[in-house]
């Protein structure tokens, strides 16, 4: 079988990597690079769960082979916090009860962080519609909601409708 | 603690959130090993077939395959909860779609899935049944025709495909009816749910040269799963370590052996470690999904709206296996009965094998099925006699003194403030607002399981506590608020609590996440441990100051008393020098629940322990045209005993509507001719976030004697009002009854529309 | 899954492997389709073509007639300022498809050489005559897009062709587009049926001028529903002629029972929605005049 050499440039550092032409970036993120942050759950992008940033958007690293994520930049959850101190998002998660299971979180941060840099107006229907691709199977989704409004407020001094 | 309670009853953020939202936390499924293998499950194609051969000589031959076993490698054992009909693998037959048949472990995914395709197995189709009417009709197959030489526990009522009927009887039924105005009866059906954690089942196993093997998994269950292991291995539990890294929901469905006996076995025989982790198909065809209900209610009522007389029935279809049957079919009995004061009572619930995936336990097992027909029947006698729902309720409901179905007397009884609570809250007294919409209630009761729990609890160098239990945190935050407890009981922080947890041979044993009764028996294994080590760290300062013990309290992260002071830490490095450390034990059984045990028959669980009363209320919308539903808001008032954490107890309220909501509305996996037709999540439909309501959470106090500062189980509850709420709104809105579920917009469009009865 | 990956440059690129590996290739856009096909095993090429390296295929042209690359995106199409007029339509279609990861990179292109008969952007391209660029080794052509879609999962693309665009014209004043859809949830959500419809008035905005109506999940493919298209042109759209519109849809329509719906509520949805589309897109030329 053949195999491709990557160069991955991940939470701003480069990887290099040689790996078959069917892995997907969720393969090698979680096999080879043990980046773990990054959960897998369906395979089929439904659930979300590996959700990371692509040069800033949220896609399902599940179906993304990655050999497609050649030469662009990659954010998982692993690159969010820096130098110990949390993101606004993930503290806001831990302030305002967002997490239980938390196994659909690291996706659901990512898919806000997104929504946000877009977004920084965030409403609650605006959160909820760009949340809508990672399924929680604990909270309800409303202390996930919450907690992206507050961080909003936060990052961008915005006023969240609620 | 003359200030009231620091610690508990705080919104206290989670112990263990911060490793959650970096993605260092460790799941099962993350989890891996040097010179790890993948492991696979090959599954039965047929229903309900003999099994004729399984050839996995080629299979054995491929490339980077390291271990293949089938039935013929295995110990020849039967296993399970009540009733012992399971093997690991499919022996003479199989029994349903997707029973393990053979399992591989090879270096790659890949190689392990090119394996499974190289095992040829040659099937015999035997005549199957899908459903309880055709697994009970006269001549039907049977699915274990050794039925009656299984183990099972000896108050189990079984014949043929009936693998249990519990039974209520209390006072004259065939009297209460006689004494009726009104008698009606009306039939449900509840379809097939899974409780969709987001992480599926996984599982690491290795052995040592010792001939130990030790388990990661992410079961709620550790010590069950060590006990089951010893049964299927053949070993004594001693030889099995069971360690749970974290756990991506569980919700029920990771309470019994999943793929961790698959991961043990292919790993014996390897000689490597190994790891199996479900994929999704196998989740929706393969795993313990909530099951399959029919129920028949007959209710006799006076004229102004008093309850007479319930018989009722309820049938589960359990699938091919027994699993959790004969104990769900027992607690819906309760259920059945609900939280009303009934003298005459017939309930039976039955446990009915059929050629599908073994079901299991999923939040509130039974809950929300035998809700969804005892409140939805709650608002067709209301509307029959011309009573308000809420009102024919309170006509009827069970107060502090009441007897419950089976005797037992009912003590902190919130049940009316949670209705009167909920009603208000949701505007009751407007309950048809504008045209197409609706409001419905439901309420409910339901248990705090038992089982005991035990705890360490060690003084670390530096004065802080860590918590030592044999419980698994599966999300609902329980372990923190048992350390809520622990650190209100020490007068310390909870951020100087650490929690060690769910190893089966370092953690003392717990009877496990199950039930709603993690944080109430861990908090009160806490509480005791906090006493013992209160005592232990008295004696030590009376002894360095030459005092009475007795004279001492534990304050502020002190020792006081004598008008001296001394820390906590300063006690941890004494103890260090001196007496190996401080290490106290704590454990906690519930009390048992009495009941008039002339009552029941067959039956697993007669009383519910500390029960935890609710009521929920929801406003919603329906599209006339599509028959689409859209809900506006939702209320829960649920009698949580007392409020440890009330972010965390809103977390449980409002995730537990949205499961409860999911099974209203949109989820069901469908099987035909024995194969489900939607295992993916494609097609099966949870809920995302806009198709759910924010949800009010009102949380109602009467303590339980028994809980830690009077809380009960709240874990459960929230599961098991949604789909009886969601039928009573749509009726209101739209006048169309549904009573089956999922509630989907194609039958109540068809319903509005006259083409079908839904 | 077990293939060669290529990663060519440019569409000349594409093409000449596409025309190499003919029925043992295939083009990855997005993937969102393909990659699980392949995961469940119901293709299995040996060759896989990703074009994210190609450039050039991934943009909107809006002047003048309006050209979609055959790699712009769902989310694209969504926050296209040129689509929040009367072609509005587009933007209800794709705003729908599965959640932001899924639009940000499943493309049009994708979506319609995938040819799933409940594709949501499909009908609203058929509603506005679309055609669709095939560039193959016999060099380019260009096919109604009704013409392009033959079945479930089939189109007349042939083996190596990429379709590199999808074009229509600019509405005429008096127009506007609406798109609804029917499923069991309200996001990620393959539709149970999907309606796209585009109006134009007469310039006394009294009469219908011409009319379209494209329906999804359905029959094989996207359909238009050219019976009930007739009972609208020429005649002023009144709630009853709208109403037997959605009475001709339904006839003719041929849905099928799946595990999603059955056969009939389809048709009751399509009775349902088709009006509702209808109502939607003269209230649009309404508020534009």
């Amino acid at each position: 079988m053949s195999r491709l050499a990557l160069s991955l440039r991940i939470n701003g550092e480069t990887h290099e990597v040689l790996t078959a032409p069917h892995r997907t970036l969720l393969d090698v993120l979680r096999d080879d690079l043990g980046l773990t942050g990054t959960k897998e759950n369906c395979l089929e992008a439904e659930c979300g769960v590996c959700t990371v940033l692509l040069d800033g958007r949220a896609v399902n690293a599940c179906i993304l082979l990655a050999a497609q994520c050649r030469g662009r930049d990659i954010v998982t959850i692993e690159g969010l916090a820096s130098g110990g101190e949390l993101h606004p998002l993930q503290r806001a998660f831990v302030e305002r009860g967002a997490v239980q299971c938390g196994y659909c979180i690291p996706g659901m941060i990512l898919s806000a962080k997104a929504y946000l840099e877009e977004c920084p107006e965030a409403s609650e229907d605006g959160i909820r519609e760009a949340l809508a691709g990672n399924l929680c199977r604990c909270t309800g989704y409303q202390k996930i909601t919450e907690a992206v409004a507050t961080a909003a407020r936060e990052l961008y001094g915005g006023r969240t409708t609620q | 603690m003359s200030t009231g309670p620091r610690v508990v009853g705080q919104r206290l953020p989670r112990l263990d959130a911060p490793g959650k939202v970096t993605g260092t936390a460790v799941y099962a499924a993350d989890f891996a090993l040097p010179g790890m293998l993948h492991g696979k499950v090959l599954r039965s194609r047929e229903a309900h077939a003999r099994l004729l051969g399984v050839d996995a000589a080629r299979a054995r031959t491929l490339p980077g395959v390291r271990a293949v076993i089938t039935a013929a490698d295995v110990p020849d054992v039967r296993y399970g909860g009540a009733l012992k009909d399971e093997t690991v693998f499919a022996r003479d037959k199989v029994r349903y779609v997707g029973q393990p048949v053979a399992a591989v472990a090879a270096t790659t995914r890949e190689a392990a899935e090119a394996a499974l395709a190289a095992i040829d197995v040659a099937y015999e189709p035997l005549p199957a049944v899908f459903d309880v009417e055709a697994a009970l009709a006269p001549g039907a197959p049977l699915i274990h025709e050794a039925w009656p030489t299984y183990t099972a526990i000896p108050i189990l009522h079984r014949e043929g495909n009936v693998c249990n009927r519990a039974r209520i009887v209390a006072g004259d039924v065939e009297r209460g009816f006689v004494e009726a105005d009104r008698v009606f009866e009306h039939r449900f059906r509840t379809g097939m749910v899974h409780q969709g954690y987001t992480e599926p089942r996984a599982a690491v196993a290795v052995w040592d040269t010792s001939g130990q093997v030790t388990v990661w998994s992410n079961t709620q269950l550790p010590f069950e799963i060590q006990n089951t292991l010893a049964e299927i291995l053949a070993l004594p539990p001693s030889k099995i370590r069971v360690i749970v890294p974290g756990i991506g929901g569980g919700f029920g469905g990771k309470l019994r052996v999943g793929v961790e006996h698959f991961a043990a076995l292919l790993a014996r025989r390897a000689g490597r470690p190994v790891k199996i982790v479900t994929t999704c198909e196998e989740e929706l065809t393969a795993a313990y999904p909530r099951q399959s209900t029919r129920v028949e209610l007959k209710t006799g009522v006076t004229r102004d709206g008093r309850i007479t007389a319930k018989a009722g029935r309820i049938w589960f279809d359990t699938g091919a296996f027994a699993g959790s049957g004969p104990g769900v079919a027992s607690v819906a009995t309760l259920v059945l009965a609900g939280p009303y004061r009934i003298p005459n009572l017939l309930i039976e619930g039955y446990a009915v094998y059929t050629n599908k995936t073994n079901c299991g336990s999923f939040r509130a097992p039974s809950g929300p099925q035998a809700n969804f027909a005892v409140e939805s029947q709650m608002d067709m006698i209301a509307d029959a006699l011309g009573l308000d729902p809420l009102d024919f309720r309170l006509k009827n409901i069970v107060r502090e003194g009441d007897e419950g179905p089976t005797g037992q007397v009912l003590t902190a009884v919130g049940l009316e403030e949670c209705l009167r609570r909920a009603a208000a809250a949701i505007g009751w007294a407007d309950r048809r607002p504008t045209a197409d919409r609706g409001k419905g209630l439901a309420c409910g009761w339901w248990t705090t399981t038992g089982g005991s729990s035990g705890v360490y609890v060690k003084l670390n160098p530096d004065g802080t506590v860590a918590l030592n239990t044999g419980a698994a945190e599966i999300g609902t935050a329980a372990l923190t608020g048992a350390a809520q407890v622990l650190a209100e009981d020490l007068g310390v922080d909870l951020a100087d609590i650490s929690v060690v947890s769910a190893d089966t041979f370092a953690t003392p044993f717990d009877f496990g996440a199950q039930g709603s009764r993690t944080a109430f028996a861990v908090g009160n294994a806490c509480r005791a441990a906090a006493a013992d080590l209160r005592r232990q760290l008295c004696a030590l300062a009376a002894a360095q100051w030459g005092v009475a013990a007795e004279t001492l309290t534990v304050r502020d992260k002190h020792v006081v008393g004598d008008g001296k002071r001394i820390a906590l830490v300063e006690l941890a490095r004494l103890s260090q020098a001196s007496g190996g450390g401080l290490i106290a034990h704590g454990t906690f059984i519930a009390p048992p629940t009495a009941y008039d045990a002339k009552r029941v028959e067959a039956h697993v669980y007669p009383a519910f322990h500390s029960p935890s009363f609710h009521a929920h209320a929801v406003d919603l919308s329906v599209d006339r045209e599509t028959g689409e539903v859209t809900l506006h808001r939702y209320v829960v008032a649920q009698d949580v005993g007392f409020a440890m954490n009330p972010t965390y107890i809103e977390g449980q309220i409002e995730g537990g509507v949205a499961q409860g909501l999911g099974q209203a509305l949109s989820e069901e996996i469908v099987y035909e001719g024995g194969r489900v037709l939607n295992p993916n999540l494609t097609d099966y439909k949870m809920p995302t976030t806009l198709d759910l309501p924010r949800v009010e959470s009102i949380l109602v106090e009467h303590p339980s004697p028994v809980g830690p500062y009077g809380a009960k189980g709240v874990g459960e509850p929230p599961n098991i009002e949604p789909p009886a709420a969601v039928a009573n709104a749509v009726a209101a809105a739209v006048g169309v009854r549904v009573t089956t579920l999922p509630i989907t917009a194609e039958k109540v469009a068809l319903a509005l529309s006259g083409e079908a009865t839904p | 899954m077990s293939f060669e990956c290529h990663e060519p440059s440019s569409v000349t690129d594409a093409v000449a492997l596409g025309a190499r590996f003919g029925e043992e290739g295939r083009f990855l856009a997005g993937g969102t389709d393909l990659i699980i096909q392949m995961r469940r095993g119901k293709v299995g090429p040996r060759h896989v073509m990703s074009l994210h390296r190609v450039s050039g295929l991934d943009r909107i042209e809006a002047d003048g007639a309006v050209r979609l690359g055959a790699l712009v995106t769902h989310r694209t199409i969504e926050r296209c300022p040129a689509f929040q007029g009367p072609l509005q339509a587009l933007v209800e279609s794709a705003a729908v498809v599965g959640g932001h990861q899924i639009r940000n990179v499943a493309t049009v292109g994708g979506n319609i050489v995938n040819a799933s008969p409940a594709a949501d952007v499909v009908p609203v391209l058929l509603a506005l005559d679309a055609t669709v660029t095939c560039l193959g080794p016999d060099g380019e052509r260009t096919l109604t897009l009704d013409g392009f879609l033959t079945g479930p999962g089939q189109t007349a693309r042939r083996p190596g062709e990429l379709l590199t665009s999808v074009r229509f014209d600019q509405l005429p004043p008096g127009s506007a587009t609406a798109f609804v859809k029917a499923g069991r949830r309200k996001a990620m959500e393959i539709s149970v049926v999907c309606v796209a419809v585009r109006l134009t008035l007469d310039a006394a905005h009294a009469r219908c001028q011409e009319a379209r109506i494209a329906l999804g999940a359905v029959a094989p493919t996207t359909l238009r529903a050219r019976a009930a298209e007739r009972a609208l042109e020429g005649q002023p759209l009144t709630d009853e002629v709208l109403r037997r519109a959605g009475r001709l849809a339904a006839g003719e329509c041929g849905p099928i029972d799946d595990v999603r719906a059955s056969a009939r509520y389809r048709r009751l949805l399509v009775e349902t929605l088709v009006p509702r589309a209808l109502r939607r897109s003269l209230e649009r030329i309404g508020r534009a005049a």
